[in-house]
């Protein structure tokens, strides 16, 4: 019972790191290399909020999250817009973005293990005599929460239909008079509060350090790249083969190689399926 | 017949009596002038803990000797100048060749006199020995870098590596004190089934490997011995075995920052198991306050003494004081007590050697012999590292405390604690 709860709370916690994402991909085919930056940047300003400005948490976490949102859309704005198309110079434009910001952060002396975000509650519950922490039951939630609300938005609202015309075709949607520009703003500051939420809620597990931007990413990108560039559904897919092969490994095999089969699954699904679980991206050029 | 002096005589005599001595004082007192200051390089990873914590620990020392006139050699009153470079060696994917230019650019454009502090990461610290010795500029060691390499390069070469000192200790005095506290463990409770977490780097396999094997042993039931990738975020799976395989310690060997997650995660579990071993996240003295008391109960190794007031060492008292009021909060790092030490080893050196000449200071580092420093005695063995004792009258010492009440207290080597090892309520 102890592997099936914790494979859950870890595959939903790959997914809540690695969706804003997938999303941004999906949208605007921009691969968002900023995004462990964003991430850890929030956890940074709830900690300021919080600790230095004497805002109360939810105030901390709301103001941190239009924050981000509003950092992502500008880093779209004046950044990745000029370079859109040249996928060489997206990669390296988002990615010395997240360079910038994370070393940034660092050089700003916030640095060490004291930096932290509290939990939303203190206290553990027994589900089938496994003893679980209310934060990663609120992980649970809050992670299917998010994958409801863009279910709900991409199939119900008018700029969420926008964005999956974009997804689909950018093309034909922009003859249909959408904004590609405008929907690539809002692509971006939806991944990154999608970003700022995943932080809100998996950082106070831990503590807030630079490094762990660079391990999102990693983990953003390996779920992406298996669950198939471009496709959210696949992004949840994928999160949930790779929480259950992690805790798996642990449980029988070694945690020493969890990260091992992160690797193996990635070069698994380039050899049989290249563009991923749920990926469209190439699905012609493997037909053929 | 003897004539009696007269009081205008009296008074003459003893004018020029008193004006003899005090141009015979005065000629005495006369040559100190001023001289160049001391470069001390300190090539450390400034955007991490160990190497901010070592760079204050580094420039508080040098203060505190230019507050007392510097330091006297051949007549010459030299202040020192701390000259601190950024090797950015413990940040991921950073080359060691990146570490070695900065360490080159200390002793030619900086004219570093000699180093202190870093490189903290081993292999660079490995080859900035080579540089040293290119360079003939003693160096003392005094953070992290802590493999037996180290020993082996000087004693397989003791004239090429004869400027390189170090005051940070090995990994296997870490391992040591490992055994020790597990074994008082044993004698205090009667625990004797241990789970072993090891952090997946080279360091930390060897220290938990040699920690196991002794273990073993010593009659000790090993409940487990798992590796964790760096970066790991989820621990249920190994906290849910040994709680199942009824390990009374789970003893981690780590220095990631996610470590934090495997404390947070012992607390919510409530593991019968006591968590004691080497994890770095926890020797911050704000970590209290981030984890709002999770980590109570932590028993924590620390490298070198000093970071942690004890009253058995009172210049750990008066360092850490020192500190606070210098830089508004206590030690941040496990090494800044052996990086302040380090300072005045060099200082001691320098100032027995009566010149700033390389090869001379690196005589007088080799029979350096000071006792009472934060962490004890301090003398060097023969390939030139600290040596290692639980006694402070002997040699450096390591310490562990536990964090009570939001304040760490030193539970062992029982010759400098000042409390004993606690269970967590729900152990008991």
């Amino acid at each position: 019972m102890g592997i099936l709860i914790y494979s859950v709370v870890v595959s939903i916690t790959l997914l809540l790191t690695a969706i804003g994402f997938a999303l941004v991909y999906g949208v605007s085919r921009l691969a968002n290399f900023a995004h462990g930056g964003l991430y850890i940047l929030t956890g940074y300003l709830v900690w300021g909020f919080l600790n230095k400005l004497g805002v109360n948490y939810i105030g901390a976490t709301i103001l941190s999250l239009i924050i981000v949102a509003v950092v992502g859309a500008t880093i779209y704005q004046f950044v990745l817009k000029r370079v859109r198309g040249m996928p060489e110079s997206e990669i390296i434009a988002s990615f010395s973005l997240a360079l910038g910001i994370m070393e940034g952060l660092r050089s700003l002396g916030l640095v060490g293990f004291a930096y932290t975000i509290p939990v939303f509650v203190r206290g553990t519950v027994v589900v089938a005599g496994v003893p679980v922490d209310w934060q990663r039951l609120i992980i649970i939630g809050v992670g299917l929460g998010v994958v409801a609300f863009l279910w709900v938005f991409t199939h119900y609202t008018k700029p969420g239909l926008a964005l999956r015309a974009m997804a689909q075709d950018e093309r034909a949607a922009m003859m249909l008079g959408i904004d590609s520009d405008l929907m690539a703003v809002v692509c971006l500051a939806l991944g990154s509060a999608l970003a700022a939420v995943a932080a809100i809620t998996i950082l106070p597990l831990g503590n807030i350090t630079v490094e762990t931007g660079y391990n999102v990413l990693i983990y953003a990108v390996a779920v992406c790249v298996i669950g198939g560039l471009g496709s959210w559904p696949g992004a949840v897919v994928a999160a949930f083969i790779l929480g259950f092969a992690q805790i798996l490994t642990t449980a029988y095999l070694s945690p020493q190689w969890h990260m091992v089969v992160v690797l193996l699954a990635i070069l698994l699904t380039f050899i049989v399926k290249p563009s991923g679980l749920l990926g469209r991206q190439k699905q012609l050029e493997e037909r053929v | 017949m003897r004539k009696q002096l007269s009081f205008i005589e009296t008074i003459g005599f003893c004018f020029v009596l008193v004006s003899s001595l005090l141009i015979a004082s005065l000629s005495h007192a006369a040559p100190v002038s001023e001289g160049r200051p001391i470069v001390i390089g300190a090539p450390l990873s400034v955007g991490f803990n160990y190497g901010l914590g070592s760079k204050q620990s580094i420039i508080l020392a040098a203060e505190e000797i230019n507050a007392k006139g510097g330091i006297i050699v051949s007549g010459k009153r030299h202040p020192l100048k701390v000259e601190v470079a950024d090797t950015r060696d413990l940040e991921p994917g950073v080359p060691t060749s990146e570490g070695l230019m900065v360490v080159e650019k200390l002793l030619l454009q900086q004219k570093a006199d000699f180093l202190v502090g870093g490189p903290i990461r081993s292999e660079v610290m490995l080859a900035t020995m080579d540089l040293v010795s290119r360079y003939k500029k003693p160096s003392i060691l005094s953070v992290g870098a802590v493999t037996p390499t180290f020993n082996k390069r000087i004693s397989d070469d003791p004239n090429k590596f004869k400027y390189s000192f170090r005051t940070s200790g090995n990994s296997i005095n870490l391992t040591t004190e490992g055994l020790g506290v597990t074994e008082q463990l044993k004698k205090q409770h009667g625990f004797d089934k241990v789970y072993i977490m090891g952090q997946d780097v080279a360091w930390a396999r060897a220290s938990s490997s040699l920690y196991k094997s002794e273990l073993e042993k010593r009659g000790f039931t090993i409940c487990g011995y798992e590796l964790y990738p760096t970066g790991s975020t989820d621990y249920s799976m190994g906290l849910l075995k040994a709680k199942e395989s009824g390990a009374k310690i789970i003893f981690p060997w780590m220095d990631m920052p996610e470590t934090s997650i495997l404390i947070n995660q012992w607390y919510d579990m409530k593991v019968r198991a006591l968590l004691i071993g080497y994890m770095v996240a926890a020797t911050h003295p704000d970590y209290w306050n981030g984890t709002k008391g999770t980590c109570e109960y932590i028993a924590d190794l620390y490298t070198k003494a000093g970071t942690v007031p004890t009253p058995a060492l009172p210049k750990s008292v008066e360092f850490v004081n020192s500190y606070k009021k210098r830089w508004g909060k206590e030690p941040i790092s496990e090494y800044d007590g052996s990086c302040y030490t380090a300072v005045y080893v060099l200082v001691d050196a320098i100032g027995r050697a009566g010149t700033l000449d390389s090869d001379s200071v690196a005589a007088a580092l080799e029979k350096t012999d000071i006792k009472g420093t934060v962490m004890g005695r301090v003398r060097f063995d023969k390939t030139h590292d600290v040596i290692y004792s639980q006694d402070p009258k002997e040699g450096a010492v390591s310490l562990w405390a536990q964090w009570i009440k939001g304040k760490r207290v030193v539970v062992y080597p029982s010759e400098i604690a000042s409390g004993r090892i606690e269970l967590p309520p729900w152990m008991k």
